[in-house]
């Protein structure tokens, strides 16, 4: 597994319950998907595995290696996050934005030729790479934050809520990236809100409800025969399908 | 004589703007207003004073060495603990460690003001297009446009530039990338270090004196310039000083004899108008990161 998250308990302050024994694992190549409703507790979990918020039992692995409380040992085995708000740098230009996304590593040639791999990869930001990050769109600004996770090269990618607040057609170009990274071989945790298009692109998923307890985790079809999940979600994951 | 005002009003200028900026810097990356600055100040002009009868340049060297050491020394002992304080916190120390560094030169080398004589060099007067101009004025001008140049070229082209911008506007977010704290904030420190050095070192060229509370009226400054560009970008931080020290030498020049007294309460009372209508500085955009 690259990532297991085993009976991690979290809390904000002393008295707030965020996430109550949540176990979850994501293995080598999958595109995994945490979905729930707001407050279930996603984004905190995503949180902890960067060392953001303080686990206060349980562990998180990263191949192995425990990684919770430490954000720097996070990156260095290789976890890349795409927040929520997506942490651009509004006072930095595009092309700094992207160079930042590889401020750990050592191999500059690389470097450069990864930063190549990405304005292929978005277009969009080749033209405005000079242009001041806080002039890009709600979507140009995801495609800057998804490019900057990749150049990480990361063994696991974490994307919060990627679609956002987006419109429908930057929306399915977020998810096509998404599909385009998992065929290449991307491990991805994908936590998100939009329930249906994140189980029609996922290996499997985790549904999870307040205060971050798993629900029920599966394939689609193998949610869709799950009547909690179906009652929580109101619909079966079951119509969605499997991924091809 | 327009060309006199200008140099001495760019220079002026040029010497707030170093002073914001090592305010702004500081503020941005560790969300620390830190009145210590003017501490550091005087540890350069100090520097400046123990060195008086060495060349000019190697006192202003060991100004930058002093100014940089006590830097580096206030951060290890006195926020690196804070690191995760709230700004209160950071304020209240930054207090305590300026008034324990003022004691401390008070009780120790600067019981009271000593006079440093000018630099001879310095107090010469040369004559540029037809202009009677100060050598002052000139060193002043181009020492701090080059640092500024310096600066300049460190924040905007430089790996380690970009990463202390990126700390400064969000650090959780720049730490979550792999920026390390334990690389920009000392590495802020430092480059506040060699601002206030030079600043202290133009000071005492220009006051002929040092002091164990020289460093509060630059501090105020730098403060003020800050809040007047704004706190949350170094641009906005280092055009609120250059306007600032731009105006007060158009002030100097232009108000009459009797007022010249109250230059300060023009001056800040066009800041507290400016403040009104844009609360948030001149060239800041509306996220102020606090610790």
């Amino acid at each position: 597994m690259v990532l297991r998250i085993e009976d991690v308990h979290l809390q904000y302050g002393s008295s707030v319950r965020a996430v109550q024994g949540c176990s979850l694992e994501v293995g080598e190549g999958e595109l995994v998907s945490l979905i729930g409703q707001n407050g279930a507790g996603k984004s905190t979990l995503v949180k902890a595995v960067m060392g953001e918020v303080p686990v206060a039992s349980g562990s998180i692995t990263v191949d192995g290696t425990s990684v919770a409380s430490k954000s720097y040992s996070t990156i260095r085995a290789g976890v890349s996050h795409v927040p929520e708000s997506r942490g651009i740098f509004a006072s930095l230009t595009v092309g700094e934005n992207l160079r930042l996304g590889a401020v750990t590593r050592k191999d500059k040639a690389q470097v450069a030729a990864d930063i190549e791999r990405e304005l292929e990869r978005f277009p969009i930001l080749r033209t405005y790479w000079s242009r001041g990050a806080s002039l890009l769109s709600g979507g140009e600004q995801q495609q800057l934050a998804i490019a900057r996770a990749l150049l990480l090269n990361p063994r696991i990618l974490l994307l919060d809520e990627p679609t956002l607040g987006l419109a429908p057609i930057v929306v399915d170009l977020i998810f096509d990236v998404v599909v385009a990274l998992r065929e290449q071989g991307m491990t991805i945790l994908l936590v998100e809100q939009n329930a249906v298009r994140s189980l029609e692109v996922s290996d499997r998923s985790y549904v999870l409800q307040a205060p971050g307890r798993v629900l029920g985790s599966g394939t689609a079809s193998e949610l869709g025969r799950m009547p909690a999940v179906v009652e929580y979600l109101g619909f079966s994951p079951a119509e969605v399908g499997d991924p091809r | 004589m327009i060309l006199e005002f200008l140099i001495n009003a760019v220079g002026l200028g040029a010497l707030y703007a170093l002073l914001t900026i090592g305010v702004a810097l500081l503020f941005g990356v560790l969300g620390l207003m830190n009145f210590a600055y003017g501490e550091l100040i005087l540890a350069g002009a100090f520097a400046m004073y123990l060195f008086r009868d060495q060349p000019w340049p190697f006192a202003l060297l060991m100004a930058i060495v002093f100014a940089v050491v006590v830097a580096l020394i206030s951060e290890r002992l006195a926020f690196h603990p804070l690191r995760n304080a709230d700004p209160v916190t950071l304020m209240i120390a930054s207090f305590a460690v300026s008034l324990a560094l003022q004691s401390l030169a008070r009780m120790t080398v600067l019981p009271r003001t000593r006079g440093v004589p000018p630099e001879r060099f310095l107090s010469h007067r040369v004559t540029i297009l037809g202009a009677d101009v100060s050598v002052l004025d000139l060193v002043t001008l181009v020492l701090c446009g080059v640092m500024l140049l310096v600066v300049a070229w460190l924040m905007g082209r430089t790996s380690l530039g970009i990463q202390l911008r990126a700390a400064a506007e969000d650090f959780r977010m720049a730490a979550s990338l792999g920026v390390k704290a334990n690389l920009v904030i000392p590495a802020a420190f430092v480059i506040v270090g060699v601002l206030s050095a030079i600043g202290g070192a133009v000071l005492v060229a220009r006051q002929g004196s040092v002091g164990a509370d020289m460093g509060l009226q630059p501090m105020l400054i730098g403060v003020v310039g800050a809040v007047l560009g704004g706190m949350s970008s170094l641009k906005g931080a280092a055009l609120g000083g250059f306007l600032l020290g731009a105006a007060t030498a158009l002030l100097e020049s232009l108000l009459p004899t009797d007022l010249i007294a109250f230059r300060d309460a023009f001056l800040f009372s066009a800041l507290i108008a400016v403040l009104v209508v844009r609360p948030q500085g001149l060239l800041s955009g509306a996220k102020v990161r606090v610790s």
